[in-house]
């Protein structure tokens, strides 16, 4: 049996054309490259931290 | 594909050939991109829109930069109604690749309708004032602001969902039921729709099931052709061509003969029958407008006959008053001549002058007895006197030849005193050489009667031998 009120909650209202510029600039465009990117870079600032922390 | 760090051609192998930067896992990524916007397109290609959109999601996910992704994830937005969603993406794709981009082309069909962007726009507001409807429990707007935001654009498929689920609410299943089944035509893998339809089809009793399948069997039968070949079942569209699929040509066609056709025979008629009528109506006003004229000529010519009549009687009625006039004017003149004999009986040139205007044969006419003896005896007074001057006039006038003078003149003198024979003998004499011998012989015939036995009548007899001899 479906509960009118649930089901009623899971539609939205749809985006008007005047809204269209602050979508596009609001949009999180960040995809799985940038997130390998990130931890490759995070690794490698550990690596330099840790040779620092080894000669110390 | 290109290096994340440096965007320098990659090669088959698992570094960077310019930076030296590994690259395996990034080419999974990539590949798994890949790999979902194929699913994606799969997806799309069989109508199952939640799928591909999910799909082409997870592919730009991994990838941001996969612009074939992007652009079919746009038009799959734009299949579903959702036209600001598809322009968003396409826009984005636009920017991450300016040149040789299909999105542009995408955009320009868009851009290029303003009227057709501008109904998606108004399909999109309306759709979101009958959500703000259910949202106030105003649900009998709601559905009435869908079925106009589906007569609008009936692809969009949330507003096909939105009516189902009002619907159901409602305990209108079976219009449930065809939301939800125009839903999954539209987007056969929408999950939500599919729910919807269990539930009203659980919910139909089996004779509205029945019914609703017969109402979809013929709209069904409408469209296809199907029969039995062998062992198998074919179903095939029914064949159009511009005759059969335009019937509605052939409906107009039959409407415009049958409408000539009415109007021939129904309206022409009556209103033929309405001219002769209004025709007929002038027709005997203007008849009966002449007759009454006619009528009134004729009221005229008798009045004119009865004036005219007028006329001859006050003609009559004058001529007599004008004979009375002369009668009274004589009487005047004969009363003026005595007055002015009794004051001055001497004074002859004045009485002879008023008796010139007396003349006795329109008083003989009218038979005025007295004004007779007044002259009568007026004349006794003067008529000698008055005579003699006449008669010296009137000779004088007979000797110079002048007979329109003597004429008068002596008929005067005669008239005055009727015993001077010699004013009648030269009046007989007066009108013999004028030529007018019947009154000459008329007055000699006088002078021979009246005075016998002097010299002249002698002479009288005379000439009127002379008259006769020159008549025989």
């Amino acid at each position: 049996m479906i509960n009118f009120e649930n089901e009623l909650k899971k539609f939205r209202p749809s985006l008007e054309i005047e809204d269209a510029e602050e979508i596009i600039y609001n949009q999180d465009l960040d995809d799985m490259a940038d997130v390998l990117v990130s931890l490759i870079k995070d690794a490698k600032a550990e690596e330099a931290s840790r040779h620092t922390r080894i000669r110390s | 594909m290109k290096c994340y760090q440096c965007g320098a051609e990659l090669t088959e192998r698992d570094y960077c050939p310019n930076c030296g930067t590994g690259v395996k896992v990034y080419k999974r990524i990539i590949a798994l991109s890949n790999r979902y916007y194929n699913e994606g397109l799969e997806r799309a290609g069989v109508r199952n829109l939640s799928g591909a959109v999910e799909s082409l999601h997870q592919s730009l996910k991994l990838n941001k930069s996969n612009i074939q992704a992007r652009n079919l994830l746009g038009l799959v937005y734009y299949e579903c109604g959702e036209v600001v969603a598809a322009l968003s993406e396409w826009v984005i794709s636009k920017n991450l690749k300016p040149d040789d981009n299909v999105a542009d082309e995408y955009m320009d069909i868009v851009r290029n309708d303003p009227s057709r962007l501008e109904m998606f726009n108004q399909t999109i507001k309306k759709y979101n004032i009958a959500l703000n409807h259910c949202h106030q429990d105003r649900l009998d707007m709601a559905i009435i602001q869908l079925k106009k935001v589906l007569s609008m654009n009936p692809g969009f498929i949330r507003a096909h969902l939105l009516l189902a689920l009002l619907y159901l609410n409602d305990g209108n299943y079976a219009k449930a039921k065809t939301e939800a089944q125009k839903s999954l035509k539209l987007d056969s893998g929408n999950v939500m729709a599919a729910r919807y339809l269990k539930e009203a089809e659980a919910m139909m009793l089996p004779q509205d099931i029945k019914n609703h399948e017969d109402t979809t069997k013929k709209q069904v039968t409408k469209d296809v052709v199907r029969y039995q070949s062998g062992n198998e079942t074919i179903i095939q569209p029914v064949r159009t061509n511009v005759f059969t699929r335009s019937g509605s040509i052939w409906g107009i066609v039959l409407g415009i003969v049958l409408g000539i056709a009415a109007a021939c025979y129904l309206i022409l008629p009556a209103r033929i029958q309405e001219v002769n009528s209004t025709y007929k109506k002038q027709i005997s006003t203007i008849s009966e407008e002449s007759d009454a004229k006619s009528a009134q000529v004729g009221e005229y010519e008798q009045q004119i006959s009865s004036l005219n009549a007028d006329i001859e009687n006050l003609k009559e009625e004058l001529a007599a008053y004008e004979s009375v006039d002369t009668t009274g004017s004589a009487t005047v003149n004969l009363m003026k001549a005595v007055s002015l004999y009794l004051n001055e009986p001497d004074n002859m040139d004045a009485i002879e002058a008023q008796m010139d205007s007396v003349n006795l044969d329109n008083l003989e006419e009218t038979g005025a007895a007295g004004f007779k003896d007044l002259y009568d005896s007026f004349m006794v007074l003067v008529g000698a006197e008055l005579s003699k001057r006449s008669y010296a006039k009137g000779y004088e006038a007979y000797r110079s030849e002048n007979f329109e003078e003597a004429i008068p003149a002596l008929t005067k003198a005669f008239q005055y005193d009727n015993t001077n024979v010699d004013a009648l003998y030269n009046l007989g004499n007066a009108y013999y050489e004028s030529g007018d011998t019947d009154n000459a012989k008329v007055t000699y015939d006088k002078v021979i009667t009246d005075f016998a036995d002097t010299s002249s009548a002698s002479s009288a007899e005379t000439k009127l031998a002379e008259i006769n001899n020159a008549t025989n």
